[in-house]
């Protein structure tokens, strides 16, 4: 009786203990993808339907889950702009200009399709939870809803390679259920320090059809930084910090 | 032969083409050493600037300009422009300038002017302290047509608020601190500002150090600064700004300033000047929206706690008017001469009336075409409801070019604010290259 009632405990408890742990497998994400805290440079390339293309080249730093600056470096145009995001809060400065201004996660400085929240992102973690997660033949199926109102995406689709445990694809979606666009990560690469993510991300967008716009990574590697750095008097400075 | 004069023509349109790029490959590369920091950087941009002026000659402001001067319906004004910005890392600080170089011809004059916009060295021990020395542009306030609370900046033109302006010498400290929790940022900004016959003699009167101090607090989310200027060359000020995202798409600004016992000159019709003294508040509130189809809305009210009142303005127009009529009757400059040095201080001054309002709304990738952005903005004074409309058209799709289109229609019945402006209509057209 005792062995009867074991096997049925065990048989009551097998899906408890299988069921996956979408929570656990967006922190994975996060942490594969970049380390808490880190520098790197990345390049932007818009292509246009046309074939002809716009390229942008940021220095990027990042301290804990949501603190991180992107400096413009090229091209001309752009030189020396520099944007700061604190969790949901979002400043640009512009050389010109000379003081910093709040700007939204929804634009875009650089005109692509790659807005601020894209360009300026945070963890995973700190900005959305997980609604539900699904075991897939080769990937984790992750529904994301954001925490706040103040998130660019109201949810995210995200495929997660399940050995890799890196996304694969990401849909963004609006509140009313709009696809905003997919954004599709390729080409994985060691960046040394044992930081192996994807070195390109590609996205477009239903709403800019014909578009796309490519995020290179390189140079990837963990860093840390003063808090005072991540503040909008320290923004016009911020290019110093590079070697 | 001919082959390649027909090249030569064609040069424009070749180089438009390569700017644009060629297309594009399906793989792409990026290398992160090319970026290295340089001890010396150098950039800037290359602008040309064409302006037809349409003019109101029976404006005030029109009129006391030109009353020595052959009447025109019209002007047309080229402007060449180069702007160089440049870094030098100099042992544990960096030197950074801006120069700006002008040249400018029109039907009436051919001019030139050179200036150092900014030229300072710095140097950070820490990133909580930044030290530095020499002409800066330090701008404060969170409105984007206005400041009010820039106490120590040369004016904003509020149809170009972006453009780079010419600094002044000063001597500031920058500390900033992290509390963390709900006050997650502290910093203040200490500044000296001496004023002699060859050292900023354009802020005020000389002979002064004129100390100024900014607090700025990033408090729950919102960015809040105190400001302070010292009694010196201009009347001592304090106020306060602050910013917020009221949602992701929606941000609000505010600023308010008091100049205690501000004096100011006012005229009657008769053109007796008296000095009127007391408490000077401007208040600046505006908002910030980006709609789902990418349409940025910017809004703004402006009390201008030192600008005149419709009433104020009718008086002084009157005054000019009767000036301007004994001069062509008599050629007796003795009025004139008044209207004259009013009109060129503080009733001259851009939006010197009390009550303004702002309205911009910009398209992003207008008529579906990415990097062209269509843009109207509305400025109107709210006591005369006069008011200037600028249409606007910005292609940025060519690397490193700008091409801006505007035109400035100003509307306003006579006695009013826009309507007495010496231009009733202004196209303007840039190309600006960066390099």
């Amino acid at each position: 009786m005792k062995k009867l009632l074991g096997l049925m405990l065990c048989l009551l408890a097998l899906p408890a203990a299988a069921a996956l742990d979408g929570n656990q497998v967006l922190q994975k994400v996060d942490r594969n993808l970049e380390p808490e805290s880190y520098e790197a440079y990345r390049k932007l390339i818009d292509v246009q339907p046309d074939g002809s293309k716009k390229e942008y080249v940021l220095y990027t730093i990042k301290k804990g889950r949501d603190k991180v600056v992107a400096l413009f470096l090229l091209p001309a145009s752009d030189k020396g702009r520099a944007t700061l995001r604190l969790a949901e809060n979002m400043w640009l400065y512009m050389p010109d200009v000379g003081r910093p201004i709040r700007i939204t996660s929804l634009q875009s400085v650089t005109g692509s399709i790659f807005n601020n929240a894209d360009i300026l992102r945070i963890d995973y973690t700190a900005e959305y939870n997980v609604e539900a997660a699904e075991e897939q033949k080769d990937a984790y199926l992750l529904s994301l809803k954001a925490k706040t109102g103040e998130v660019a995406y109201d949810r995210l689709k995200m495929w997660v390679d399940k050995q890799a445990l890196l996304p694969v694809t990401i849909e963004a979606y609006a509140a009313s259920g709009l696809l905003l666009k997919t954004l599709r990560f390729k080409d994985i690469k060691d960046f040394g320090g044992g930081i192996r993510r994807p070195a390109t991300i590609e996205t477009d967008s239903p709403l800019y059809k014909g578009y796309r716009s490519v995020m290179l990574w390189s140079g990837l590697k963990k860093a840390s930084f003063a808090d005072e750095i991540f503040t909008l008097n320290y923004l016009p400075r911020v290019q110093e910090l590079r070697k | 032969m001919k082959r390649i004069r027909r090249l030569r023509l064609l040069w424009p349109l070749v180089l438009l083409a390569s700017a644009a790029g060629a297309p594009a490959a399906e793989e792409f590369s990026f290398d992160a050493s090319a970026f290295e920091k340089k001890p010396f950087e150098l950039g800037g941009y290359a602008q040309l600037k064409q302006e037809h002026f349409s003019f109101n000659r029976d404006a005030v402001f029109y009129r006391l300009g030109n009353f020595d001067q052959p009447q025109r319906d019209s002007l047309d004004r080229t402007t060449g422009t180069l702007q160089l910005a440049g870094k030098l890392r100099l042992g544990a600080g960096t030197f950074d300038f801006r120069t700006n170089s002008e040249v400018q011809r029109d039907q009436l004059a051919h001019d030139r002017d050179n200036r150092i916009f900014e030229a300072a060295y710095s140097i950070r021990p820490d990133p909580k302290l930044t030290l530095e020395a020499g002409k800066r542009v330090l701008r404060w306030g969170k409105g984007y047509a206005w400041n009010p609370i820039g106490f120590v900046e040369r004016p904003k033109d509020p149809n170009d608020p972006d453009l780079a302006r010419e600094g002044f010498v000063v001597a500031d400290g920058d500390f900033i601190f992290n509390p963390g929790g709900e006050l997650q940022t502290v910093a203040f900004t200490p500044m000296l500002l001496p004023v002699g016959n060859d050292v900023n003699s354009d802020f005020g009167a000389s002979g002064h150090w004129n100390p100024a101090a900014k607090l700025y607090l990033l408090y729950r989310d919102t960015d809040i600064d105190f400001a302070w200027q010292g009694k010196g060359s201009r009347p001592a000020r304090y106020g306060m700004d602050f910013s917020r995202n009221l949602a992701s798409n929606f941000e609000i600004h505010g600023e308010w300033v008091r100049i205690p016992q501000f004096t100011r000159p006012v005229t009657d019709s008769a053109g007796r000047v008296s000095t009127e003294t007391g408490n000077a508040d401007s208040t600046l509130l505006g908002l910030r929206y980006l709609s789902a189809s990418d349409t940025t809305y910017i809004a703004e009210f402006y009390r201008n706690g030192t600008g005149y009142s419709e009433e104020e303005f009718r008086q002084f127009y009157e005054f000019a008017s009767t000036a301007l009529a004994q001069y062509e009757q008599t050629g007796s400059t003795a009025q004139l001469q008044r209207a004259l040095s009013l009109s060129q201080g503080s009733y001259g001054r851009p939006n010197a009336g009390q009550d303004y309002v702002y309205f911009r709304a910009q398209q992003k990738d207008a008529l579906g075409i990415v990097y062209f952005q269509a843009a109207i903005t509305a400025m109107m004074n709210r006591q005369d409801r006069s008011y200037q409309l600028t249409p606007e058209l910005l292609y940025t799709g060519v690397k490193n070019l700008d091409l801006r289109l505007r035109l400035f229609l100003l509307h306003g019945d006579a006695s009013t604010d826009f309507g007495e402006k010496p231009t009733s209509r202004k196209l303007e057209l840039y190309a600006r290259y960066y390099f």
